[in-house]
């Protein structure tokens, strides 16, 4: 106990330290994750639904029932009030233990800091690209026999997302795939068909791209997050088969030049030209006909353009066909959580078939059971495309410490757009990172 | 008996003295001194800060050889951000202190009516909340935004500026002026490689969206050394005002040859603080820009959060701290030598 302390209180010193020393001030909430399921955007939240902190009260803790915590992120209050129906059921159904949602919007911190501390909460999203990072340090609980229902139900590539060294470690929350949304109307206008390829889709961006009025074909941020889909459109990827990094390839090189080939062209912009927070945004604000974007746009134009008429579509195939990228969260459990054997219960309620169904009926996020996709394609036929990505999506996530390799990425793409560095030059970069972080 | 009495007289008032400092003592000790030491020793291992530090191994100077010698992506991330606080720190602390000056010396004019308006005003945005301000410019800076419309109002051929996403440093962009790019640059300045970046990449200056937070960030803090200035103003003598008038030395002799060598100690305050202030900096990346666009306002401090909190590198995080203590330490020292110098001459 004594060495806990110890280290919560280094933990915090170092953590002061590192803020503090950064200049005066209070810093702010730093932006969460947009969505429900994880969306690896910059995209800043003041323009998506504003984020709330403030946690809404569970059922009032019964006397004797012991606490589980589980501290993840938010990005709505309606995202906060259906995780919490879900949670009070649990609440309801057992009379051991009490749970509450708890998001925060430093996550990463929150989390860094306790796990440091030894201090860890019950339960916790973990994001897939992060959990490479959590298994190089070894901090995530192996389920015990049984903990997790029916494992096979998950889809093979979001279940490997969550499987180091033949384990599966913790059951994946939900998912989101990439796909291209359009403006009805836009595309009617201007007779565009919805693009089904590459040559399509450019053809059909310059059609729709009006720069007098400040109109464009399509919006798409320098962002890796939306750029590697189309690298594994090309037939390239970021590792090979035995995880080398293996991105300095011509088929990388198509993808790139593509990808800043349109923004170039002046048919897809950088959100923020069309005074935008994030694709998102000026897809709403009808300043951009297409974006590459994932289901969360839709809770999200319902809320903030309900007046916007849109369609989805699958992601126009590249060379070599069809690819988009899985964003997914996991409930993961600390090695050395206090109530494991209630952080199980917990996870096993949230992500049971009878937990998903009623998590994933609410509409925000899609089942990462197979036995749910038929009723969930049943309930909301719209969302069908995002759900279908599951069959030809790879996972957003590569090695540990694989941020710095994306932020190499982001900035070679805005360099690229600036005229500042060459595709050659960037995808070289990019390697060397790559390399360097997994040497380290 | 005197000698005894004095002694225990003596250390009742060590007594006395001590505990009156401990509280103050015991708070530098805790949340200072000790973190400082921490930080040096995390600086030798390679703690994730995601499990318990005392589990992290010894890797020795590593961290520092990665940062410093190795040809590795640690090493030009850093020296990026070194070039991005370098420029900043250039175009900050000389433009702040200047314009401190001018404000202090308007706001000390015996003659000018609402003083205390004017006061107030310039003091205004120090006390403003960073965060709210950075969001407030967000607005201002957008490619549609009140900056971008107020500069086409003056001169319609004006084409806009995206404020907040420019990664185009300011010095390549003058010499694009002359002609001279990426492309059309000899070999020997985009080819020779220093310390992971190209003379080229060193040459840009900060890029567009640094300066528009250097104009930011002079705005605020000059509010702040304008009262260190107002201080030190009003302890100059009137006397060697009145002597220069009747000698007939103009407004202007008078503040060359008595303002500013008696606010000499102010300025190398004011200047000392305008660096540590400016090689800190991290609010403003954090709220308004996360360091981007290419990462050309990443500054070294928001580096080590990124390295600390997104990478989950503690150890590396505490290599740079401990670097960019070195680096402040280092222009404080240059800088005070400047002054001194200056002083004997």
């Amino acid at each position: 106990m004594k060495k806990q302390i110890l280290y919560a209180t280094a933990a915090l010193l170092v953590a002061i330290l590192a803020v503090t020393a950064c200049g005066g001030g209070t810093t702010p909430t730093a932006a969460p994750p947009p969505t429900t399921a994880t969306q690896p955007t910059t995209a800043p939240e003041a323009t998506t639904a504003p984020a709330t902190t403030a946690p809404q009260a569970t059922t009032a803790p019964s006397g004797s029932a012991t606490k589980l915590q589980l501290l993840g992120w938010s990005s709505s209050d309606a995202e906060n009030n259906l995780l919490n129906t879900i949670v009070d059921q649990f609440n309801k159904s057992q009379t051991q233990y009490t749970a509450s949602f708890d998001p925060s919007p430093n996550y990463d911190q929150a989390l860094q800091t306790a796990l440091a501390g030894g201090a860890p909460p019950d339960v916790f999203y973990v994001d897939s690209l992060k959990f490479p990072d959590l298994m190089k340090n070894n901090v995530l609980a192996t389920p015990p026999a049984n903990a997790i229902q029916d494992p096979d139900d998950f889809y093979p590539s979001l279940k490997a997302a969550f499987t180091a060294n033949g384990t599966f470690y913790c059951p994946p929350k939900d998912f989101s795939t990439l796909a291209l949304i359009y403006n009805k109307k836009m595309l009617d206008a201007a007779g565009v068909k919805p693009p089904t390829t590459w040559d399509e889709l450019k053809a059909a961006a310059e059609k729709l791209t009006d720069s007098s009025k400040g109109v464009y074909g399509l919006a798409l941020s320098a962002d890796a997050a939306r750029w590697v889909a189309f690298l594994y459109q090309a037939g390239g990827t970021v590792l090979d088969a035995n995880g080398k990094m293996n991105i300095d390839t011509p088929e990388a090189k198509v993808a790139l030049d593509y990808y800043t080939g349109l923004l170039a062209a002046g048919y897809a912009v950088t959100p923020d030209k069309v005074d935008s927070g994030w694709n998102g945004e000026a897809f709403g604000k009808e300043k951009v006909a297409m974006v590459v974007e994932g289901n969360w746009m839709v809770p999200f134009l319902k809320s903030d353009f309900p007046n916007v008429e849109y369609d989805i579509a699958e992601l126009p195939a590249g060379p070599k066909g069809k690819a988009t990228m899985a964003f997914t969260v996991c409930y993961g459990v600390p090695k050395n959580g206090a109530h494991l054997d209630g952080s199980w219960q917990f996870v096993n309620a949230l992500t049971n078939k009878q937990g998903m169904k009623e998590w994933t009926d609410l509409g925000l996020a899609m089942p990462t059971r197979k036995s749910l996709r038929d009723g969930w394609v049943q309930k909301f036929p719209n969302l069908k495309v995002f759900l279908d990505g599951a069959d030809y999506s790879h996972p957003w996530q590569f090695g540990p410490g694989f941020t710095v390799v994306t932020d190499a990425i982001n900035k070679g793409i805005q360099e690229i757009a600036a005229g500042q560095a060459t595709s050659e030059s960037v995808l070289k970069t990019v390697q060397k990172a790559g390399e360097d972080v997994l040497a380290q | 008996m005197a000698t005894t009495n004095i002694a225990g007289q003596r250390r009742q008032e060590l007594i006395a003295g001590y505990s009156f400092v401990a509280p103050a003592l015991i708070i530098l000790l805790v949340f200072l001194f000790i973190p400082m030491f921490f930080t040096l020793w995390m600086s030798f291992r390679d703690w994730s800060g995601i499990t318990p530090p005392a589990e992290s191994g010894a890797v020795g100077l590593q961290w520092y050889e990665r940062l410093l010698v190795l040809d590795n992506v640690r090493r030009t991330d850093f020296f990026t951000a070194f070039k991005n606080t370098f420029y900043y720190a250039l175009g900050v602390v000389p433009t702040q202190t200047v314009l401190a000056l001018l404000l202090a010396v308007i706001a000390n004019q015996q003659l000018l009516r609402f003083k205390g308006f004017f006061r107030t005003t310039f003091y205004f945005p120090s006390i403003t909340s960073s965060v709210a301000i950075g969001l407030i410019f967000l607005w201002i800076y957008q490619s549609g935004g009140i900056l971008n419309q107020v500069i086409k109002a003056v001169n319609p051929a004006y084409r806009n500026i995206s404020w907040m996403n420019d990664p185009t440093g300011i010095i390549h962009n003058t010499l694009a002026v002359f002609g001279l790019t990426l492309r059309t640059a000899p070999a020997w300045l985009t080819e020779t490689n220093v310390l992971g970046l190209t003379l080229w990449q060193w040459l840009s200056g900060p890029s567009v969206t640094m300066t528009a937070l250097m104009m930011l960030v002079i705005w605020t803090t000059a509010g702040t050394m304008m009262l260190v200035f107002l201080a030190a103003l009003q302890d100059i003598p009137r006397p060697l005002y009145e002597a220069a008038s009747v000698d007939g030395a103009t407004s202007v002799q008078q503040f060359f040859s008595i303002t500013v060598p008696m606010l000499r100690p102010t300025i190398f305050f004011v200047v000392t603080l305008g660096l540590i202030g400016t090689f800190q900096v991290f609010d403003q990346m954090f709220v308004m820009t996360s360091g981007g666009p290419a990462g050309t306002t990443t500054s070294l401090a928001y580096l080590i959060y990124r390295a600390g909190f997104n990478d989950s590198q503690m150890g590396l995080a505490s290599a740079i701290s401990v670097l960019l203590f070195l680096i402040i330490f280092t222009a404080t020292l240059i800088q005070r030598r400047i002054f001194s110098d200056r002083a004997v001459a």
